[in-house]
């Protein structure tokens, strides 16, 4: 058996922690090749036209990785209204079209979910819970350190005084948990990279402007699909606010909603007035992040891959809402430049660069 | 009386007796907005984002043309009709979206529609809705019974006289028995997937249907199969589903393959998610059994003679392939 899985952010990290330690050997565990435009040109020549941009990204992931001999394959699955629930269904078909004859273990990631993971690990090697339970804990705590220090990163690149300085930081240190033993160097390996980051030279110009990043999971977290969009927004002296990311994820959907506990709930509570239920994906969080951090934030960045159908719900109605900030919508698909996202950043940073000047002016005269 | 308005537009040709059945139960009068131009086009896409499907747009259209020629707007999000069956999002967040992007319409009667969450659920919401009209809970009960009655009336119809929705909605105004438009020469069969309020759109589907009978086609659509079959297709096909209008994508291509028809036009809306997956599966499927398969793709930009020229290639092969097997 030869597993494999699509990337998405740094999971590569994770997954390979988790197998180590569930005794899968190095032969057979299949790491993807990093996502690059072969794997998006190999998902867009196979994939039905209309199909969205994460459909066609893990198709060519899995593609390659069906070409390195992975016979085994690990894909989300969901019971929501989006398209996600079809992924498998659909890919496993196109890869048998292809001659693979590739078996899918897919995970719901709607219901069930810590159940579900341990099903996944039962397929793979047997139940043993003295061994899965620290190999689950052990890769948690790599993907929670990853989180840890991606966001001190964000927040570097905004103010360092040498650009490039932060992202290689962020480079080393995701090399060098991956290496990481144990959960005691993987504590240690965090407190250094943070502490790093922090002590990093700081521009003493620089005042960042906030914007939050909010939309569809996955091309919010993945940087091959939004093009490097909060590395790119770090050039323009941003800092970047994101409220999703993978460990929140996985702390809440895995051990705290089963309690009751609802990471969302003041979220969707704020969207209440404009959206009332549930659309699906990432929708309402969308609509309920640019009301609940209307004042904090100076801009709100929303991304979705193209023909998303809760994002566009929230598209629509996000500009009517009573709060008042500035939203960049940007979607994203194979046929999206670089460039042009560039320039869009670019306008709405000086927008917002320009809104805090004039509301700073009238703050001064007022106070006089 | 009450005056509530029903755009013409995505669930109305499914529900329409329904609803005016159980509205005019409760003493209200139902307005209905014309049959999509391209003025109602062009009122909603200039409203909605720009990427919002075509059918999204085209409802916006119908509420801004409803909006001073009703008291109240009736609105549905119908979140789930079964199981864990549930509809896609423009649908759960379609009374929002109309809130958001078309302020001026009156007061909008927002009934979500859940079974999954059992009948309980289901009934708390329609008195909700008929509170709007009477605070009567038995008149209101026996509305909807009514109103149940007439849905399997208007269904039962279009299977038993191979009526489009168009036709049956038509037939049951005008109270009278007319028959279906009889083809020219009805040597082909041929099966139209869709969603009902694609198929019989027809400003958006530039007359799809009228135009293959003309053609002299015999069309099939999902309406006129009984909904036990398509299910048991759906289920043979891709197993449990997942999409409210799986039966009619799916369950009809699948029982279409299976019963032999031949040639499937698939006509989807650029953009539709759930579309861009299920049309997938049975284009897949009719490979496998060679049967011709025609995926139409229909957007606002969409010419009319483009689409004539697919249609007439596609029935040409199709008829010269059946003189060759013959």
């Amino acid at each position: 058996m030869r597993v494999s899985f699509p990337n998405f952010s740094n999971i590569h990290v994770v997954i390979k922690a988790v197998a180590r330690k569930l005794g899968v050997s190095e032969g057979e565990l299949v790491v993807p090749p990093p996502t690059t435009q072969k794997t998006l040109d190999l998902g867009v020549k196979y994939s039905p036209v209309e199909a969205c941009l994460p459909f066609k990204l893990t198709l060519g992931n899995l593609i390659e990785a069906c070409e390195m001999g992975a016979d085994t394959l690990i894909q989300a699955r969901g019971t929501g209204i989006c398209r996600l629930g079809y992924y498998a269904k659909v890919q496993e078909q196109i890869l048998s079209d292809l001659g693979y004859n590739a078996r899918f273990l897919t995970y719901d990631v709607s219901r069930n979910k810590l159940v579900g993971m341990f099903s996944l690990m039962r397929n793979l090697k047997g139940a043993n819970w003295f061994r899965d339970i620290p190999a689950l804990h052990f890769g948690m705590s790599k993907l929670f350190s990853l989180d840890r220090i991606d966001k001190a990163v964000r927040h570097t690149r905004a103010v360092e005084g040498e650009r490039g300085v932060a992202n290689q930081i962020y480079k080393e240190a995701i090399a060098s948990i991956d290496g990481a033993e144990n959960g005691r160097e993987v504590k240690r390996l965090t407190r250094k990279y943070v502490g790093r980051l922090n002590s990093v030279a700081r521009d003493p110009r620089a005042r960042p402007v906030r914007i939050g990043v909010t939309g569809e999971i996955y091309v919010v977290l993945e940087p091959f699909a939004n093009m490097d969009l909060e590395m790119e927004m770090g050039k323009l002296g941003v800092q970047v606010e994101r409220t999703l990311s993978l460990s929140r994820w996985v702390k809440y959907s895995l051990f705290l909603n089963p309690l009751g506990i609802d990471e969302w709930k003041d979220v969707r509570k704020a969207a209440m007035p404009y959206l009332k239920r549930d659309v699906g994906g990432d929708g309402w969080e969308s609509v309920g992040e640019k009301v609940f951090h209307s004042r904090e934030y100076d801009g709100l960045v929303h991304v979705a891959p193209f023909t998303c159908m809760p994002e566009i719900v929230a598209e629509n109605i996000m500009p009517s809402t009573k709060e008042d900030l500035p939203v960049l919508s940007l979607v994203f698909d194979e046929q999206m430049g670089k460039q042009g996202m560039i320039t869009r950043l670019e306008a709405f940073v000086d927008l917002l660069k320009f809104r805090r000047r004039s509301r700073e002016k009238h703050e001064n005269f007022s106070g006089c | 009386m009450v005056k509530v308005g029903i755009p013409r537009s995505l669930l109305y040709y499914q529900y329409y007796p329904m609803w005016r059945k159980f509205f005019e139960e409760l003493g209200a009068e139902t307005v209905v907005s014309p049959v999509t131009n391209e003025a109602i086009l062009l009122s909603g896409s200039s409203r909605t984002a720009s990427e919002t499907c075509l059918p999204v747009k085209i409802f916006v259209g119908h509420v801004l043309y409803l909006a001073n020629k009703c008291d109240c707007m009736f609105v549905p999000a119908v979140r789930s009709t079964g199981g864990k069956i549930y509809n896609c999002s423009k649908f759960l967040g379609l009374p929002d979206i109309t809130r958001a992007v078309a302020p001026e319409s009156p007061v909008i009667l927002d009934l979500e529609i859940d079974l999954s969450r059992g009948q309980g659920n289901f009934l708390k919401a329609v008195y909700a809705l008929g509170n709007h009209f009477t605070p009567d809970r038995k008149r209101i009960k026996a509305a909807l019974e009514e109103a149940r009655k007439a849905n399997l009336v208007y269904r039962e119809r279009m299977v038993s006289l191979k009526l489009t929705a168009v036709e049956a909605i038509g037939e049951e105004s005008r109270n009278g028995n007319v028959e279906a438009e009889a083809p020219l020469s009805s040597c082909l069969t041929i099966a139209v997937l869709g969603h009902p309020y694609v198929l019989h759109d027809d400003h958006l589907n530039h007359r799809l249907l009228s135009r293959l009978r003309t053609m002299g086609v015999e069309i099939l659509t999902a309406e006129m199969v009984e909904q036990e079959k398509l299910n048991a297709a759906m289920v043979r096909l891709v197993g449990k589903p997942h999409w409210t209008f799986e039966s009619d994508i799916i369950g009809m291509g699948g029982y279409c393959l299976e019963k032999g028809v031949d040639g499937i036009i698939s006509a989807s809306v650029f953009g539709c998610g759930p579309d861009s997956m299920m049309v997938s599966v049975v284009r897949h499927r009719a490979r496998e059994l060679d049967v011709p398969f025609l995926s139409l793709s229909l957007d606002e930009h969409a010419s009319e003679v483009g689409i004539v020229t697919r249609l007439e290639a596609f029935l040409d092969m199709i008829r010269r392939r059946k003189r060759i097997c013959v």
